[in-house]
């Protein structure tokens, strides 16, 4: 019913304001309101009901209604519901009052839908380009829906360098990436410094944006979907996999069977047990304390050896269709998985009971990288990071999906919002899925894993899902839409949101502790602007350039064939590959 | 005359040439036995000196803000710790201890972690000018807790030679020896500073600021570098049994030589268990934990002084 009492509440407060409203469930409520109300509509549901933000969209619908959609999605953890308001823009130069000073946390947002559909957030603070490269002119919108997926428009500088503020007095400016061997993946911090001491910092990412929703709004269709959505991450893509499947899911209201729904809640545990073991690791490599992230990678091996088995791959699990999964577990592998579970809890309460006498990794980061109650609050941090500051949000339970209604676990929260504080979170939360796959693999009814799909999915539906990945949540907005393809699909993944609190968190302390501040949100940028190829009978490798890549990406099709076949290739250099 | 010269430069430089052999060897124990404690199987034991030839084999690039300075950094770091390893007893008298005293010593030492400055100057980045300044301020706080051991067995036998006082002389005291006792604690507490490894690789910490002074060294040139470090790990092992361990020096030759290794191993053991269970500490605490230790040297030379 608290979809209901939501909406009386805000058709009280708004009055004709709120044009429409749309409850198709208990756990979701779509509110339509004229674009004037939408500042007073956010205000209202985050400051006064208290909900946490957790994405604004952009979207173009004029072939549809004639009019550009933005929509802001907040959530009410406590009563299960997930909520959008909406607005339709007009479509000559669309316009909406920004909402970044009510609602911190939508800051990246506004200005991703400033860049990629081109409507303008009026009163944006830091209205600065996020995702687009500086050298991109100015009124190309890649997300609208006249700008086919592979233009490039002319007068595009790939060249040019980005343009950054100048540091404070009497700062120093310290690069922190493009490149940095703590970050393995591209992205850039322009820390100043004052001395040792960190006093702010201007980010630049999205270098290697791949415009996965932009392939997937007009190009896959929606059982491809799902295999270029677990391509968004190396370390969680399964969660993506599982979100977007959910999402369209519950836009046509279909339900996958029981046992799809255990499958899926076992393999994304499975993929948290991955993450958390790789990231304590990690933080003890990145504070130079390599032999716990030798032991952790040791303990973690088995469960990408399992991963293998189930599915085929260590890491890219391959997971969802439309309606189910597309394997199945079987009895060896349920032997197999609870084997290494047994194995991994011994071996896992060794290290934590380790953990808790280090008094010189507590060292690092005691009081390291704080996010209190109210920047979670603010900046709507996710997952280990909220939890570690007390808030007890876990979409695992606040938004059942899969099969997490018919298990039992804690969510483990601590207080004191530092380093520590995500080290404990992350190493209690694994015996947590523990107990969860054994319920799984215990409980998982027999029967189909795939729900048979015979008709078009109806156009125009929308649905939400948010899916608790390692990091915190991952949230998945999409329209469904024609010719087998949804019209807007918008992924909003953890660190999105994490992130933007960086600045915040490292503001004052020392530059030896940026790395685990930044290391404990676990940051996820992503990866892919270089390939090497290998020719399997000669064992001649090559490198290939940007250059090579978006050439033939622009010469041939998305399924992009060799060189050979592209008569505008230059030929390019192979060289001898060592023996192994 | 002449004949006894070239004999003594020539043990100098067999000196020397121990140290550049051996010092691989025991970078490649303490690789074998950080990869035992982090259950894995680790490189072979060669593994340092086939990446030291691999170094040398490349191309010699000339990078960074001054490239001669570079160079001539990394010349004055080996140099440095080959003529401290001549000044050195390594089993037997040194052969070139005669050359100069432990003042001498103190200020070789210290030129070695000049190098380490010059390094990061030539490279000019920001990354190696933090990595400097975090280098400075721990010579400042650690290089006199050396000196103050070494004045410690100088004030004990009233003498400044070399082979006096790298004899177990903190241990000479009138009066039980309470001066050494406290010195052989407070420098085992801060040996793993001296080879400048995890937890107190501060002054490099790869995933901090990228190797820090080191960041515009490749081919030969950190070859060399990569080299006096190695050698750095025996040098202060051999200083610390001289000083503190010297029990069985003077047995005969084979046995007493044989223990003088066997002890530079168990350091060598020690460091790398330390290395290996331990996160690397931030500059602020690292210089906080020297002062103290400095703080009570200070007391152990005041009781050396009374003849403690």
């Amino acid at each position: 019913m608290a979809a209901r009492e939501r909406f009386q509440q805000l058709k009280a407060r708004l009055g004709n304001a709120l044009l429409r409203a749309d409850l198709p469930s208990d756990g979701r409520l779509y509110a339509y309101v004229t674009p004037a109300a939408v500042r007073d509509a956010c205000q209202y549901l985050f400051r006064d009901l208290d909900a946490r933000y957790l994405i604004s969209i952009g979207a173009d619908d004029r072939p549809y209604s004639g009019k550009f959609l933005v929509a802001h999605n907040f959530a009410f953890d406590r009563e299960h519901l997930l909520c959008s308001v909406m607005t339709h823009l007009p479509p000559e130069k669309p316009a909406v009052d920004s909402i970044a000073d009510l609602v911190p946390a939508a800051g990246w947002a506004e200005r991703e839908f400033r860049d990629l559909v081109g409507i303008e957030p009026v009163g944006h603070k830091f209205p600065k380009r996020l995702v687009l490269p500086d050298g991109w002119p100015d009124g190309v919108h890649p997300l609208r829906k006249d700008v086919p997926w592979n233009h490039v428009p002319p007068g595009y500088d790939e060249n040019r360098e980005f343009t950054f503020d100048d540091p404070p007095e009497g700062c120093t400016v310290v690069p922190f990436g493009p490149f940095h061997p703590t970050l393995d993946e591209p992205s850039h911090f322009r820390l100043y410094i004052e001395g040792e001491v960190v006093r702010g910092c201007e980010y630049r990412g999205f270098m290697v944006h791949r415009g996965i929703e932009k392939l997937a709004e007009s190009v896959l269709t929606y059982n491809e979907i799902p295999m270029a959505a677990e391509r968004i991450c190396g370390i969680c893509g399964c969660v993506h996999n599982v979100a977007y499947a959910q999402a369209v899911e519950q836009a046509i209201a279909l339900q996958p069977p029981p046992r799809a729904e255990f499958i899926r809640t076992l393999m994304l545990e499975l993929e948290r047990l991955h993450s958390h073991l790789l990231w304590v690791g990690l933080a003890g490599h990145i504070v130079g304390f390599d032999t716990l992230f030798m032991q952790c990678f040791r303990i973690r091996e088995p469960f990408m050896w399992l991963a293998e088995q189930i599915s085929g791959n260590r890491k890219t699990y391959a997971l969802c269709l439309i309606g189910g999964v597309r394997w199945n577990i079987t009895p060896e592998h349920k032997s197999g998985l609870t084997q290494a579970l047994d194995r991994l809890e011994t071996e896992w309460l060794a290290v934590v009971a380790a953990l808790a006498k280090d008094r010189n990794l507590q060292k690092r980061t005691l009081g390291i990288g704080l996010a209190n109650r109210s920047l979670v609050k603010e900046f709507g941090l996710l997952g280990p990071v909220a939890r570690a500051a007390g808030v007890d949000i876990d979409a695992r339970r606040d938004h059942p999906y899969a099969a997490y209604d018919r298990v039992e676990f804690d969510v483990i929260t601590e207080s004191g919002g530092d380093v520590w504080s995500r080290i404990l979170v992350r190493a209690r939360e694994v015996f947590e899925s523990i107990r969860i796959m054994r319920q799984c693999l215990d409980k998982m009814p027999a029967g189909p894993i795939q729900t048979e799909i015979r008709e078009e999915l109806p156009v125009a539906r929308i649905g939400l899902s948010s899916v608790e990945a390692p990091r915190g949540e991952a949230h998945h907005f999409v329209i469904t839409g024609e010719q087998n393809r949804p019209r807007r699909w918008r992924v909003r993944a953890p660190t999105y949101q994490n992130l933007q609190a960086i600045p915040a968190m490292i503001k004052d302390q020392q530059l030896a502790d940026m790395t685990i501040s930044l290391g404990s949100i676990d940051p996820c940028f992503s990866c892919t602007d270089r390939l090497e190829l290998i020719d399997i009978r000669t064992r001649l490798s090559r490198v290939c350039s940007v250059e090579d890549l978006i050439r033939w990406q622009r010469n041939s099709q998305l399924s992009a064939n060799l060189p050979a076949a592209n008569p505008g290739s230059v030929p390019l250099q192979w060289r001898k590959e060592r023996q192994p | 005359m002449n004949t006894q010269f070239f004999l003594l430069v020539l043990g100098g430089l067999a000196n020397a040439g121990l140290v550049l052999l051996l010092a691989p060897g025991f970078e490649g124990v303490l690789r074998k036995v950080t990869a035992r404690i982090q259950s894995r199987q680790g490189p072979p034991l060669l593994q340092p000196y086939f990446d030291l030839l691999k170094l040398l084999g490349k191309e010699d690039l000339e990078s960074g803000d001054s490239p001669g300075m570079q160079r001539f950094a990394v010349y004055l770091s080996l140099a440095t710790t080959l003529t401290i390893a001549a000044m050195l007893p390594l089993g037997y008298p040194a052969p070139l201890q005669g050359a100069g005293d432990v003042l001498l010593l103190v200020y070789l030492l210290t030129l070695s972690s000049v190098c380490t400055l010059l390094a990061g100057l030539a490279a000019g980045s920001t990354f190696s000018l933090l990595g400097i300044s975090r280098e400075m301020m721990t010579v400042i706080t650690l290089e006199p807790l050396l000196a103050v051991a070494l004045l410690t067995g100088a004030v004990h036998t009233q003498s400044l030679r070399i082979d006096t006082v790298l004899s177990g002389s903190v241990y000479a005291a009138d009066h039980f020896p309470f001066s050494g006792l406290l010195l052989c604690v407070l420098l085992l507490f801060s040996f793993q500073a001296f080879l400048q490894r995890v937890p107190f690789d501060i002054a490099e910490a790869e995933t901090e600021i990228m190797e820090g002074p080191l960041v515009e060294y490749s081919g030969p040139k950190l070859a060399l570098f990569k080299h006096a470090q190695m050698a750095k790990l025996i040098l202060y092992s051999a200083i610390f049994v001289n000083l503190f361990f010297p029990w069985g020096a003077h047995w005969a030759f084979p046995l007493g030589w044989l223990a003088f290794w066997f002890k530079v191993a168990i350091l060598v053991a020690l460091a790398t268990i330390i290395a290996a269970t331990h996160a690397r500490y931030r500059i602020d605490q690292a210089i906080r934990y020297f002062a103290t230790l400095l703080g009570i040297s200070l007391l152990a030379l005041i009781l050396a002084t009374v003849g403690y």
